[in-house]
């Protein structure tokens, strides 16, 4: 029923920098996730119309738009890009504003380790740390909820390895 | 899983909740992207999110009487079609200047950023009070290094109390003037104005404000409104090409409307040599159209003048030109106050006698415009700046009491 379909400015004001943080942690540039971020939500607003809450959660239906942003950036920049970015220690270099205001934030090195994990890997910790359930992350990663929670916690062992070994 | 493992990796979850919650988009991002998500929206999609606002409205207020309420509709609908015209629309405060520089006006808006509307109506409701800085932000002042080149001014100015007296004449024949606003540009906006002076974004170079922009021998840089000191979104443009000439002014309007950068409104030039007399600096001192009261100067937080920079150096063959993008205004008319309410007013800001404050006899006063900021939003409003100079110790300084014109 459209009627249990909140204003889209209210979906857009919960989840704004939940999707953020989300795309940030896959690209490690801030101007990237800025541009993709920007995608996700005018791809949601087109869409808003066909969403049918009886079906899925505003969050589901958004991480998954917003995980489709993704990987379409990734394919039209190419892999190599991002590999480039990948085995280097720190995120891109940047001066602008947006970087900057990031460099007062925490953990963004944490990030940064996210971001060099496998794919399967790095979106099992994105997703699940942007608030998500293990079952609307296994609906997401199509798998099921035990499988989705077997992979976040490989992902999670992976990662704490991954931290250690940078601290070496 | 071993206890001590187990528990690192508890630790690693709780970093990666705060890396998550903690990691945010610059500041400003989520309602530029909001602004231009509704930007985009469809015209009936306007429309009909207008109309269903309004009926909210009408809901939330069940005691209104039926009569009342189709008043309101009425006089929604006329605003909304004003509202919905867009950026260069044209609504009830778009004025119809003839300078048209070729730029994109931005932001918003019914009105280009002309002298000013002939019959401005848009804008209503309770003004942000102007006012100028009360502390001296330098001691060089009124020297300003916006573009790194130190210009020297013959007087100081004087942030401190003083005790105030009135000697001069004050005319003021309008009982009204117009307001501007404009919304706060963005990085879209940016854009599009660096396409309309043929710059498109230059992902080489360092991102800075709004934009870094780069087209044939120069680059822009756009950058949004700045609160402390106030001053509107600006571009700085820098050309390495050789202009030539000998006369600066036609030298720097040259290079003005070969950027398409020639200023959309009235103005004074002004001409001044640096410090170290290696550049010249030619302001185009921007002026607010008074009708009958003849022009004002917008003036800055120090009560200075100001409008477009072209610094020139190297033989003029290096320029760099400073000032407010063109933006899209709103416009709306405002009762004033009288001249003896504004004298009254200037007083009204002396020291107490006997303070031991310098004593300053006010003998000039003019109508101004000077730029309130108001967060995603500014105006341009009208006020009363009055000055006297005096001298202590061999030096002459200069008083200015800045009087808001709009009543109350």
């Amino acid at each position: 029923m459209v009627a249990d379909r909140p204003p889209f400015e209210d979906l857009y004001r919960e989840f704004m920098r939940r999707i953020y943080a989300y795309v940030r942690a896959q690209v490690t540039s801030s101007a990237d996730a800025e541009d993709i971020t920007a995608q996700v939500f005018m791809n949601a607003y087109h869409a808003y119309g066909r969403f049918e809450p009886r079906n899925t959660t505003p969050a589901a239906w958004l991480f998954r738009i917003a995980r489709n942003a993704t990987l379409d950036h990734f394919r039209a920049h190419g892999r190599r890009e991002r590999l480039r970015r990948s085995i280097e220690q720190q995120p891109v270099a940047e001066v602008d504003p947006a970087g900057v205001a990031e460099e007062r934030i925490q953990y963004r090195a944490l990030l940064a380790y996210v971001a060099k994990l496998p794919e399967r890997q790095r979106d099992a910790i994105s997703l699940r740390h942007s608030g998500l359930s293990f079952e609307e992350v296994g609906g997401l990663m199509s798998c099921s909820e035990d499988a989705a929670k077997m992979l976040y916690h490989r992902a999670l062992k992976a990662l704490r390895e991954s931290v250690q070994e940078g601290m070496v | 899983m071993s206890d001590p493992e187990d528990s690192e990796l508890q630790a690693l979850q709780r970093q990666l909740d705060d890396a998550f919650q903690t990691t945010r988009p610059r500041a400003g991002f989520e309602d530029d992207l909001w602004s231009r998500m509704q930007a985009r929206r469809p015209l009936w999609v306007q429309v009909r999110d207008f109309f269903a606002g309004l009926l909210a409205s009408v809901r939330r207020v069940p005691a209104a009487p039926a009569a009342a309420v189709a008043v309101v509709l009425v006089l929604a609908i006329g605003v909304g079609i004003l509202s919905l015209r867009g950026p260069g629309g044209g609504g009830a405060g778009s004025t119809a200047t003839s300078r048209d520089s070729g730029t994109a006006p931005l932001a918003g808006g019914a009105a280009a950023s002309g002298g000013g509307p002939k019959t401005p109506s848009k804008l209503t409701g309770p003004l942000p009070t102007p006012a100028l800085t009360q502390a001296a932000p330098s001691p060089n002042l009124p020297t300003r290094t916006i573009n790194g080149a130190g210009y020297a001014a013959s007087y100081s100015l004087y942030f401190g109390p003083t005790t105030l007296t009135w000697g001069g004449q004050l005319d003021v024949t309008a009982t009204t003037l117009p307001v501007y606003r404009f919304q706060e540009p963005t990085r879209a906006d940016a854009d599009r104005f660096a396409a309309s002076i043929g710059a498109a974004p230059a992902p080489n170079l360092p991102r800075e404000g709004l934009g870094v922009y780069s087209g044939p021998n120069f680059v822009v840089v756009v950058s949004g409104s700045t609160f402390q000191p106030p001053l509107e979104p600006t571009f700085r443009l820098t050309d390495t090409t050789p202009n030539g000439g000998t006369d600066p002014v036609g030298v720097a309007f040259l290079y003005l409307v070969r950027h398409g950068l020639r200023p959309t409104w009235n103005y004074q030039i002004e001409t001044q040599q640096s410090i170290d007399s290696k550049s010249i600096r030619v302001t185009f001192l921007r002026l607010f159209d008074l009708g009958t009261q003849g022009q004002a100067n917008l003036i800055d937080s120090v009560g200075s003048a100001y409008g477009i920079e072209v610094d020139l150096s190297g033989g003029q063959t290096r320029a760099v030109a400073y000032g407010a993008l063109p933006l899209n205004l709103d416009a709306g008319t405002y009762p004033i106050i009288t001249a003896d309410q504004a004298i009254h007013s200037a007083l009204a800001q002396s020291a107490p006698a006997g303070s031991g404050a310098p004593a300053v006899r006010l003998t000039g006063a003019e109508l101004v415009y000077i730029l309130v900021p108001a967060g995603d939003h500014s105006y341009y409003e009208p006020a009363f700046l009055f000055s006297g100079l005096f001298t202590v110790e061999g030096t002459t300084y200069v008083k200015r009491v800045l009087v808001p014109a709009v009543a109350a």
